[in-house]
């Protein structure tokens, strides 16, 4: 019974609109993204494998590219408290350890991603933290001669475990140093033997401790302190193996006071410490030959020297110097990365950024360690440092290189979060994947495609110039009727289903007929700017942004918020301005202003246009973080940041600025979280000029609201007001409720952990008055509310923990509320314009219902129209990673509990119903996934019925929807056809009946 | 199935199990390709466990409670179960839950352990489009009126060139065919109902013609002429 009313629910909240299959890929689109790669420790930088390229990410997913077109051939995307640790691949398999101190093991199939096995090797809570966080994480597989297949896992810097291709475990080994004075992080086998090496804590320096442990059983052969004096830190020292037959010979290395010191090791661990005398060495590390017995070694003076261990001979010594390996003003420093060619023999890869050249060196070592030989050669590629930052990791095909350059794959990572592969000296593809991190991004419309082109001096020409003029311009015209024509006839017009990208290339940034075509300029910590047109998902531009001052010292722009200054309306043309945080590495913050052409991506400020584009040049607007961020309702759109002091700096700073905002003043009511010590409190602030005190307007406060003890502020969501159509609404019974339109709304989310609590508040700014408060249970203790306020409806969800009570029952939970003046129907306190001050803003009424939902959501958003007549509906991204929405009928706080009455059927009331409807009809998305959504953007298009949804997350998505139906466009099953045909018909009949009536007239007048 | 896992640091010993289940393949989700990636959550999150290539999953560390047992999947549709995890019990209690009703109920009976997930529906995403077909428009009854009234127009003389010509006398005494012209030229869908009813009355209304008078004024006037005619 309950299957078919929500059947018949979702029917009715369905028609209106619907997705059809024709329509994937040219209403909406979908970019798939991995996120940067993690790029720090070898275990999770990425790496080649065949024709794959394999890396984890800091969006914490471990994918597989294809190296040949840079696609996604499978990615796996981890929770946020599981993060990737380490990752491994042996033949067909990948194998990753992930979560506080490498706590699950899972394996996948190399080709397909699918999901082989998944194994807890120790609780997530026993999971011990290291700095940095993978340290004392490692992951091994071996296959013995009886081709069984065994993993061993070096967990939490003490554990050892081996588990069999089945995931069971065969034996566990642990520290029996419980208190972790030794931290071990390496893991070696032979096929007997299993060496654990680490570092023990002692006086002032780090002393090396080995243990051997036997693999068949795990029992513990020796355990044995190697006297060293290590300095450093855990980076310093170098485990390698060289395979000598069928075993495996291993080697400790390390650096005692500049002295390179190795000890090869043994199962019983009885060896000799040896020293390589001569050379002062300044670090040591592994370049990904660890395993063929070659290590790297830099020297004091820079230069870096490859070292081989000689298993046979039992043997260290450096078998090649890059002499000038010393970063310079010349050249930047090296990234050196190695690997075994198709023949086995090591390669080794440098590349390094040349000023000299321009251009980006790659250098390939090819060593032959038979014949005791090597040899280097190299050669210059063209990297974009413009417009992709600088090179930060460096992967290396090293089975593609092969006598001549021509085929080396080189696997870039940069600062600015692009992959690139490079073969030889051309870019074979990028992936731009900041994209994953975006933190803010805006709609700005196109501007018109220009029909004519304007002449400029009509009123001065002569006749003959007209004429001319005018004959040129006709040149058109039997291509125009042609078109007319092919038009009529086909119906081929712009439909809302049809894609809004530009068929041909060349006439670049215009809009379509609709508004469906927009840019969307997208922001990310990578220091990069986007524009994205919204019509397939291409970057039209990017902009690096500049590091100004902080350039020398290094650092990072975060930003934090974006505003459409100028739109297309405007002569200047649409124009954004950035604000972003700025974070020296020498710890300032400053706030740094970007303004940018929203259609090229030019800097508005720079004077000079004609110059070469470099990064964006930002403007230090506020020496210190920003805490409030608003932008004026002028026309000029003047943005106005408050500084820690509470300073309000303006941008553009101009007189006429000054004089608009201070016209502006007296309305400008802010609500700013306050931290006393033990107490949050949210202060509202309004802005007075004290020149005794500064030459700013500064905020002083005006009213507080104090939270309960302990009670932590989340968010301060200000309300989504778009133009309201309508200030009322009509009940069957003729009366009206009237919205509480009350511009001063805000939301505010908080947690309380003592009471395990989350606090939803709906504040009035000016006087700070609660108009609406509910507290929902943490779950967990954890406060995951997603909450949205547009107009006077709020709509917030939730995890309900509570069970125990009769009818209960533990799940998610949808509130929709609605707030209506006064205390009933026709009961009107005009609140739109009504004065903060008046006793009436708090008397309102709130309708309130309850609703479940099968999967949680990440974000949630109202859909917003151009003139808000459209109803809106609620998109949501939820768990199952796809974007959904949900019916404003759906979501009605009003819905009868009985069988609705015909009051109430003229209201299009539906009969309340607890579950909301789990409809895949419902779900924008469809085919595509969409993971970690964090945020839902959505914009009016110029059709009154539609809106645009732009999503971004890990993945980014883009559709438009029409709440309410197509109603202002002919709807999509008009049949031009049938109108031609129906028309057609009645002409012909109209012609044969003439004459027959007309001789039928002139009989009747003889007789 | 399941191993009280004891935690030797703490004073006390927390019970907890590793739930454990699979998915059963059916014709909807044949395999795991078709499934793709997979989890099976615990409480909306709070736990979980992926599903791996064979079907299986596992959730580890599960302390006693009651949680409510669901699938994140793309694609398909499952069933949310109930579990029960006991501190006295060494298996957790798998009860079926409906999305919707009251968790503790106590009429529910048990499923069997390990646990078993069936793909319910796989999500249709689409609606057809409804296509353009000539058949169908001419299916529709406006269009079929619009038919039938042509027809009936070029008929219409030969039909009353072989009427009776007695009958023809009566009608055009009436005037009735050629209002009924004018009507449908003029649009007026009254003269079709008349027309189609036209057939019935010539012979009903023979015999009272005299007395009939037309609904308006430019009928009797036509009648009028028809008589003048004669």
């Amino acid at each position: 019974m309950r299957c078919l009313r929500q059947l018949f629910l979702v029917s009715l909240a369905v028609t209106a609109w619907a997705l059809h299959e024709s329509d994937v890929g040219v209403v909406d689109w979908n970019t798939k993204l991995i996120g940067v790669p993690l790029h720090g420790s070898p275990h999770t930088a990425p790496k080649f494998y065949g024709d794959y390229v394999l890396t984890a990410t800091s969006n914490n997913v471990l994918a597989a590219l294809n190296a040949t077109d840079g696609s996604i051939v499978w990615r796996s995307i981890y929770d946020a408290e599981d993060p990737i640790m380490a990752f491994s691949q042996h033949d067909d398999s990948v194998s990753s350890l992930s979560g506080p101190g490498g706590s699950t093991l899972r394996t996948y199939d190399l080709q397909t991603g699918h999901l082989i096995l998944e194994k807890q090797l120790h609780s997530q809570v026993d999971g011990r933290l290291h700095e940095p966080q993978n340290l004392g994480i490692s992951l091994l597989r071996s296959t013995d001669s009886s081709n069984s297949t065994a993993y061993f896992a070096l967990t939490n810097g003490d554990s050892v475990t081996r588990i069999n291709e089945a995931g069971e475990t065969l034996w566990t080994w642990n520290s029996p140093d419980q208190a972790s004075l030794v931290l071990y992080s390496h893991i070696i086998m032979d096929p007997s033997t299993v060496y654990v090496v680490g570092l023990a804590k002692s006086f002032a320096s780090y002393t090396l401790h080995v243990t051997t442990l036997l693999a068949t059983t795990g029992e513990v052969i020796a355990s044995v302190n190697i006297p060293a004096n290590i300095i450093g830190g855990p980076s310093n020292f170098v485990a390698v193996s060289s395979p000598t037959g069928s075993a495996t010979t291993v080697c400790v290395n390390w650096l005692e006071d500049g002295a390179l010191k190795a000890a090869v090791l043994t199962p019983d661990l009885k060896g000799q410490v040896m020293a390589l005398p001569g050379v002062k060495y300044d670090r040591i590390g592994d370049f990904g030959l660890s395993t063929n017995g070659q290590f790297l070694a830099i020297k004091k003076g820079g230069a870096a020297h490859v070292m081989h261990f000689d298993a046979h001979a039992s043997s260290l010594r450096p078998i090649w110097e890059f002499g000038d390996a010393a970063p310079s003003q010349a050249q930047s420093d090296s990234h050196f990365v190695g690997g075994l060619s198709q023949d086995g023999q090591p390669r080794v890869a440098r590349v390094y950024w040349s000023n000299a050249h321009n251009q980006a060196i790659h250098q390939t070592l090819h060593i032959n360690l038979s014949e005791g030989k090597a040899s280097a050669s190299g050669f210059a590629f063209p990297f974009q440092t413009l417009d992709h930052g600088v090179i930060q990791h460096v992967a290396f095909d090293s089975a593609s290189s092969g006598e001549t350059h021509e085929n080396t794959r080189t696997l870039l990572t940069t600062t600015t979060g692009s992959i690139q592969l490079w073969q030889h000296d051309k870019m074979q593809w990028v992936r731009e994947e900041a994209l994953a991190s975006i933190q803010v991004a805006e709609f700005v419309e196109l501007p018109e495609k220009k029909v004519t082109t304007p002449h400029a001096a009509v009123d001065e020409e002569g006749y003959f110039e007209r004429l001319q003029r005018q004959l040129s311009d006709a040149k058109n015209l039997p291509q125009y009727l042609a078109n007319f024509a092919r038009r009529f006839a086909t119906g081929s017009y712009a439909t809302v289903t049809a894609s809004a990208a530009s068929s041909s290339d060349e006439d670049a940034l215009t809009r379509d007929a609709f508004g469906f075509r927009q840019i969307i300029v997208a922001a990310t910590p990578y220091g990069k700017i986007f524009g994205i047109d919204s019509s397939n998902g291409r970057v039209l531009w990017s902009r690096v942004l500049g590091l100004g001052w902080a350039a020398k010292v290094g650092g990072i722009i975060i930003p934090t918020k974006m505003f459409v200054t100028r739109t297309v309306s405007d002569p200047e043309g649409p124009q954004i301005v950035l604000v972003t945080q700025r974070r020296a590495d020498n710890s300032l913050v400053d706030t740094v202003l970007f303004h940018v052409n929203a259609l090229t991506g030019d800097d508005v400020r720079e004077e000079n246009p004609s110059l070469p584009r470099v990064a964006l040049q930002g403007l230090d607007a506020i020496m210190g973080p920003l805490v409030d961020v608003f932008v004026l309702p002028n026309e000029n759109r003047t943005i106005v940041m408050l500084d820690e002091y509470l300073q309000a700096r303006l941008y553009p700073d101009t007189p006429s600025a000054q004089a608009e905002f201070e016209s502006f003043v007296p309305f400008i009511h802010l609500a700013l979280r306050a931290d006393v010590p033990g107490q949050r409190q949210i202060l509202g602030h309004q802005l007075a000029l004290n020149l005794e005190l500064s030459q700013f307007y500064v905020a002083y406060p005006t009213w507080t609201l104090s939270l309960l003890p302990k009670e932590e502020i989340h968010a301060i969501i200000p309300n989504t007001r778009g133009p309201v159509a309508s200030i009322g609404k009509v009940l069957g019974n003729r009366m009206t409720l009237y919205k509480y339109l009350n511009p001063h709304l805000t939301l505010v989310l908080t947690s309380s952990p003592p009471s395990s609590t989350c606090g939803i508040y709906v504040l009035d700014v000016v006087k700070g008055s609660v108009i609406y408060h509910a507290s929902v249970p943490a779950a967990d203790g954890v406060c995951d509310i997603q909450a949205t306020l547009t107009e006077n409806w709020l709509v917030y969800h939730y995890f309900d923990t509570e069970f125990s009570g009769t009818g209960q029952s533990k799940g998610y939970r949808v509130i929709s509320v609605e707030f209506y003046e006064g205390g009933g129907p026709d009961d009107k306190t005009k609140s739109p314009e009504l004065s903060s001050y008046s006793n009436k803003t708090l008397h309102i009424s709130a309708y309130e219902q309850a609703f479940i939902m099968p999967h949680g959501i990440t974000a949630i958003s109202p859909t917003s129209t151009k003139f808000g007549v459209s109803t809106k509906d609620i998109i949501v991204a939820n768990q199952r990673n796809s974007i959904q929405s949900i019916p404003r009928r759906l979501l009605n706080p009003r819905r009868p509990k009985h069988k609705p009455t015909s009051e109430e059927q003229e209201e299009m009331l539906v009969q309340y119903d607890a579950v909301l409807p789990d409809d895949a009809r419902l779900v924008l998305s469809h085919n595509y996934e969409v993971a970690n959504v964090r945020r839902i953007v959505t914009s009016p298009s110029l059709l009154e019925s539609t809106s645009l949804i732009f999503v971004y997350g890990l993945d980014l998505f883009f559709t438009r929807i029409s709440p309410s139906g197509t109603f202002d466009v002919l709807s999509e099953n008009f049949n031009k056809v049938q109108l031609v045909l129906t028309v057609a018909g009645l002409g012909i009949a109209i012609m044969v009946t003439k004459p027959m009536v007309r001789r039928k007239r002139l009989r009747e007048r003889w007789y | 199935m399941s191993s009280p896992a004891f935690d030797a640091l703490l004073p006390f010993i927390i019970i907890a199990v590793e739930l454990h289940g699979y998915i059963q393949w059916n014709n909807l989700c044949p395999d795991y390709g078709a499934l793709a990636s997979a989890k099976v959550l615990l409480d909306g999150g709070k736990m979980s466990g992926r599903v791996t290539r064979n079907g299986n999953f596992s959730i580890p560390d599960v302390p006693p409670g009651t949680y409510v047992l669901s699938v994140l999947s793309h694609d398909y549709s499952f069933d949310h179960v109930r579990i029960d995890v006991s501190p006295s019990e060494p298996l957790p209690e798998v009860r079926p839950y409906i999305f919707g009703t009251p968790l503790l109920t106590t009429t529910s009976f048990s499923l069997p352990y390990p646990i078993m997930l069936t793909p319910r529906h796989k999500n249709r995403y689409f609606s057809p489009r409804e296509s353009f077909n000539l058949l169908g428009m001419f299916q529709s009854p406006m269009m079929m009126i619009m038919a039938l009234t042509g027809v009936m127009m070029l008929a219409m003389p030969y039909i009353m060139k072989q009427l009776d010509p007695e009958t023809l006398d009566g009608l055009k005494g009436q005037g009735k065919i050629a209002s009924i012209e004018k009507s449908i030229q003029s649009g007026d869908p009254r003269g079709l109902s008349a027309l189609l009813s036209a057939g019935e009355e010539t012979k009903a209304s023979t015999p009272v013609a005299k007395s009939n008078t037309g609904p308006s004024t430019l009928q009797q006037r036509k009648g009028g002429k028809g008589n003048k005619r004669r």
